[in-house]
């Protein structure tokens, strides 16, 4: 079998005197899409900083390609981030973190900081405007000007302008009507994964149902054990 | 009152102050660090300046970047003992608006412990020739020399942040620390480009000023104070709003020297800041703002 893309083991996470996740264990390997499924609040976007070193502290080994990317840590939220991120990580963010002065176009050149990506930073950008073709017409906006559909196609765009292996999407569809998420959500499964993987957490059961190639459940900072669902129907009852 | 004199010397305050303020503004809003030790990277500057001017006494290119590299070195020297062990911990504001108060008193003291207390005059790079405006208005090439040369290195540092890839990192990293550490732009790394780039800025203004007044160890004090005035009534973090805050608080210089007298400078330009801030809590780059959060 191929190596895994992440294995998370013993994963504890959280801010200040407060611990959101206790002691995640699994594993996405090459070539998946994994949804993460849960409430508001039960740890899924803190999952996902936690495995970008973005939460207060943390312990517990994440292996990103089979590098240690986790461990112990108290202190410096932030601080490793951008070294994660070269080794393959693109998060998606929650709330896009978009820098709303700069234009579309300049957004999606800041997605292509790592590596190699900067030098054909033009032609990635084309790919991207053709997954999210609104785009084409904005790239001299600020994006502080653009709507929120608009916001979420920018932060995806920059997400996928670099070479990562895993992808982590946090709440696509948070706060877009419904026909525009489920397009957020189509578009992001007809991306070419290679030989990475994608994450995606959402609320929203159905819009991942029969898209992914599994779900996992998050329930009070816990990924119950046999937490790997089928997919399809009976999913929803083991959330 | 307000005649062209005013003007020429308001337009040559507004190009100094420019200069401090856009550095203070973008530390602030990239590192979010308020650094204090800009007074001492100032007076630092100006010896810098002194003693290549020693070593040169007739090249005006070599004091001026004698001045900035100075600058540079000691806006980079500021990172590596304030941000670079500081930045990642609790409470990193206040923590660093000590550390950096600390470097700017310890570091003037250091210039008084080696240059000794007397005051250190730099050559006038720019010669001594005035040139005629109009009858009674009389421009001098240190005036003209100042303002061309601030123009130049700030529209350079701009169309530097505008351009190039360091440049954009720097304005990602003012916008959203979060997201640009998400898209793998190190704060570290950066963080030692704003404070020379900003360093250099201080070290050109040091020179400039000291066309004016001479070269001391406490002589960054009030430069700083009038830039982060400045920043703070641009609003801190806009360089637009920066550089307006400057022309206007520029005028309320020469003008108060003119028509009240050198004396009152400070409370004429306190007075209106707080009349600024009053009416623009976010100050005069919260006006510019077209985008939203």
């Amino acid at each position: 079998m191929q190596q895994e893309i992440l294995k998370v083991t013993g994963l504890s996470a959280g801010y200040g005197p407060l611990r959101v996740l206790h002691d995640l264990d699994f594993s996405i390997h090459p070539g998946e899409r994994v949804g993460i499924v849960g409430l508001n609040g039960h740890g899924k976007s803190t999952l996902f900083r936690a495995i970008a070193g973005l939460t207060d502290w943390q312990s517990g080994s994440v292996l990103l390609n089979g590098v240690e990317v986790g461990g112990r840590r108290s202190q410096g939220p932030g601080r490793y981030t951008h070294r994660i991120v070269r080794r393959g990580l693109a998060l998606m963010p929650q709330g896009d973190a978009i820098f709303h002065g700069l234009t579309v176009a300049e957004h999606l050149d800041s997605g292509a900081f790592t590596s190699q990506a900067w030098r054909n930073r033009r032609e990635r950008r084309e790919r991207i405007l053709e997954i999210f073709p609104p785009l084409r017409q904005l790239l001299d906006v600020p994006v502080g000007r653009l709507s929120g559909g608009e916001r979420r196609m920018v932060s995806l765009g920059r997400g996928l302008m670099t070479d990562a292996r895993l992808y982590l999407v946090d709440e696509p569809s948070l706060g877009l009507a419904p026909k525009i998420s489920k397009a957020m959500i189509e578009a992001l499964m007809r991306i070419n994964l290679d030989q990475g993987a994608m994450v995606i957490a959402e609320q929203n059961l159905s819009l991942l149902e029969g898209r992914v190639t599994r779900l996992l459940g998050m329930h009070g900072g816990k990924l119950k054990r046999g937490a790997d669902l089928p997919l399809g129907h009976g999913a929803a009852m083991e959330i | 009152m307000i005649d062209g004199y005013v003007l020429v010397s308001a337009v040559t305050l507004a190009s100094i102050y420019g200069l401090l303020a856009i550095g203070i503004s973008i530390v602030w809003s990239s590192l979010g660090m308020l650094n204090m030790a800009f007074g001492f990277t100032f007076a630092a500057s100006g010896y810098g300046a002194w003693y290549i001017a020693q070593v040169f006494p007739n090249s005006a290119t070599a004091v001026l970047a004698g001045g900035i590299l100075t600058g540079a070195i000691m806006g980079a020297a500021t990172c590596a003992v304030a941000f670079i062990p500081l930045h990642d911990k609790p409470n990193f504001t206040v923590r660093a608006l000590i550390a950096t108060l600390a470097i700017s008193l310890l570091g003037s003291q250091a210039l008084l412990a080696v240059f000794g207390p007397r005051v250190k005059a730099l050559p006038k790079i720019f010669g001594l020739r005035a040139f005629e405006l109009t009858e009674d208005v009389v421009i001098t090439a240190d005036k003209l020399g100042s303002v061309a040369s601030s123009i130049v290195l700030l529209l350079l540092v701009l169309a530097w942040m505008k351009t190039s890839r360091r440049g954009l990192e720097i304005r990602a990293m003012m916008q959203n620390p979060e997201g640009a550490a998400l898209v793998g732009i190190g704060v570290r790394s950066t963080a030692f480009a704003v404070m020379a780039v900003t360093g250099a800025l201080a070290g050109l203004a040091a020179v400039l000023l000291s066309q004016t007044y001479f070269v001391s160890p406490y002589s960054g004090l009030l430069p700083l104070i009038k830039g982060l005035i400045v920043a703070l009534a641009g609003g801190l973090g806009s360089v637009s709003g920066a550089l307006i805050a400057a022309c206007v608080l520029g005028f309320t210089e020469a003008a108060t020297s003119a028509v009240l007298g050198g004396q009152y400078v400070l409370i004429t330009q306190f007075g209106l800041i707080i009349a600024i801030l009053l009416v623009r809590p976010r100050g005069i780059g919260g006006l510019l703002d077209e985008t939203r959060e």
